[in-house]
């Protein structure tokens, strides 16, 4: 499957071994730091946190490259937008584009910005399996619970959700095959005749669902699971030494991306 | 319960079976086919250099544990996937020749567990979906339906009008194969069609199987099942890991067997029971009727 938008990738550095909810902590703040002040300095300490990190979690350049590829448009979006419509006095003008320093200056500093953002998000979803994130983020969403926000269940939906992903996506290539097989072919045709080619598909995938949903609750209850009750964690979340370290460390890089 | 006798009793005037009079099976051969799934870290091997042929009108047993890649052998057959290396002749011709695509159009697939496939309002709609694709008027769409349904025991008249959902887990076994059936193909690759059929179903399809053999469609029959393999097939491959370990007539020598073996099968009821009587196991019957008869 190409799915792969920062996809976790399976090692043992020490970013991996941290805590979920200390990254989680440590990659908000870092998020909140880089649109507080702009400044190019600022915008340098940052980066050079986010590279070091990205090179302590050892995931391949390659593996990190496929999931950034398709957000490139996204930067190279923001740098043209800045570009052309940001004021300043033009030093290039070619029918309604004018361009000015001040113009390019912007769309540096803010597609940079971008390329930092999603690095530092990337490095914490490349090395945090998808279920020891939901966990943590549950356990920072506790204090909710005071409100009768249903933490510890969302957060259950949050990982059947994405621990069903992936079967779904193989359920959805045995049956386009299967389709396929009988004729079906889902790229010819204008809009509307595609849309409707995926009528075969959708139907047999939706039934799929439902039925996987169904016995899955059951399968739940019949091992005792009641909503709002008391669980207990196969792999309980321990904050250890690391983990305030990076959080010393990551205030520290903050202090210094405000004060340079 | 309609069964094969309701096809037993279907008009003469009506074609019985989905291959068109006079059309023949399509003979298949696979030459030196390779094929890996492209995976996140590594290609992983699913066929390695599979050659094997099957004459016009022969049916042919595909055998090996799990994961040894029979499912991925059919679907390469099929061409729902281009293999790597090597090729998949049919009737003779391949990939490079005229008219390979519309061969390819006469080779039926039913996947495992084909009802999870059932998408249409009504049964009728559902089995004509194919016909529909290869563009037949709608006079050929519906008899071929009507026969199709026929042949598979859910006879028009009480099924055609009915949602496929609201059908027994046998029913939509037999209406998937409908589907595939009604766009009368002359070789048919089927994915382990007896899992989890109930025995009655089983004999059903088994039936069904047998007839399509009779009216001269080639067969390539992927299963677990020894003893409905040794009933239904002429012909017997074992792949293991990708490799094609065993082609040809079935092998009863101990070194046969302790191939079967090593491949998480094992020898036909009849053979064994033909072996420890002191027969010969190529001549062990093939049904309960066949041993019965051989026996009194």
């Amino acid at each position: 499957m190409k799915a792969t938008i920062a996809q976790y990738y399976a090692g043992d550095s020490l970013l991996h071994r941290l805590d979920p909810r200390a990254k989680f902590v440590a990659v908000s703040a870092l998020a909140v730091a880089l649109f507080v002040r702009d400044s190019f300095a600022g915008l340098a300490v940052y980066a050079a946190a986010a590279v070091l990190a990205y090179v302590l979690s050892g995931v391949p350049f390659a593996w990190f490259w496929r999931a950034f590829r398709p957000l490139l448009w996204l930067v190279a979006l923001t740098f043209l937008a800045q570009l052309v419509f940001a004021p300043g006095a033009p030093f290039f003008s070619l029918w309604f584009i004018h361009v000015s320093w001040r113009g390019l200056e912007l769309a540096t500093y803010l597609s940079l910005r971008l390329v930092v953002l999603v690095l530092v998000g990337s490095v914490l979803t490349l090395t945090t399996p998808s279920i020891a994130l939901t966990d943590g983020l549950a356990w920072l969403g506790r204090p909710l619970r005071r409100l009768r926000v249903p933490t510890d269940e969302l957060a259950l939906m949050v990982t059947i959700a994405l621990r069903f992903i992936p079967t779904l996506l193989v359920e959805l290539d045995t049956i386009m095959r299967a389709q396929r097989a009988r004729g079906a072919d889902f790229r010819r045709g204008g809009l509307s005749e595609r849309t409707r080619s995926l009528v075969p598909v959708l139907v047999p995938l939706f039934v799929l669902s439902f039925r996987r949903a169904d016995e899955l609750a059951l399968a739940m209850e019949a091992r005792c699971y009641r909503p709002g009750a008391m669980r207990t964690r196969l792999h309980p979340l321990r904050a250890r030494w690391s983990d305030v370290v990076l959080l010393v460390a990551t205030a520290a890089v903050i202090t210094a991306g405000l004060l340079v | 319960m309609s069964g094969p006798e309701a096809v037993a009793g279907a008009t003469p005037d009506k074609p019985r079976m989905p291959g068109a009079p006079g059309s023949a099976g399509m003979s298949l051969a696979c030459g030196d086919v390779s094929f890996s799934y492209e995976e996140a870290r590594a290609p992983i091997p699913a066929l390695c250099d599979v050659s094997f042929e099957l004459r016009a009108g022969r049916s042919l047993a595909l055998m090996g544990a799990s994961g040894s890649g029979k499912s991925t052998l059919l679907q390469v057959i099929r061409g729902l996937d281009a293999p790597e290396t090597g090729a998949v002749l049919l009737d003779g011709a391949g990939p490079a020749d005229a008219g390979y695509a519309a061969l390819q159009r006469e080779v039926g697939l039913v996947f495992q567990a084909p009802e999870l496939q059932l998408f249409a309002p009504t049964a009728r709609d559902d089995v004509a979906f194919g016909p529909r694709r290869l563009g037949w008027p709608e006079a050929q769409v519906t008899s071929a339906v009507d026969t199709a349904l026929d042949v598979v025991g859910l006879p028009p008249a009480r099924f055609a009008e009915r949602h496929p959902y609201a059908l027994s887990g046998g029913e939509q076994r037999r209406l998937a194969l409908a589907g595939v059936l009604a766009m009368r193909p002359r070789l048919l690759l089927l994915d382990e069609p007896f899992v989890s059929l109930d025995p009655g179903t089983r004999r059903q399809l088994v039936g069904i199987l047998e007839r399509l053999k009779a009216a001269g469609v080639t067969l390539l029959l992927a299963t677990h099942d020894v003893d409905l393999a040794w009933a239904l097939c002429d012909e017997l491959l074992v792949l293991g890991e990708g490799r094609v370990v065993a082609a040809g007539p079935w092998d009863f020598s101990t070194a046969g067997g302790r191939l079967l073996a090593a491949n998480r099968l094992r020898e036909p009821f009849f053979a064994e029971l033909w072996q420890r009587l002191g027969r010969d196991p190529r001549r062990a019957p093939r049904t309960a009727a066949e041993a019965a008869e051989a026996l009194s």
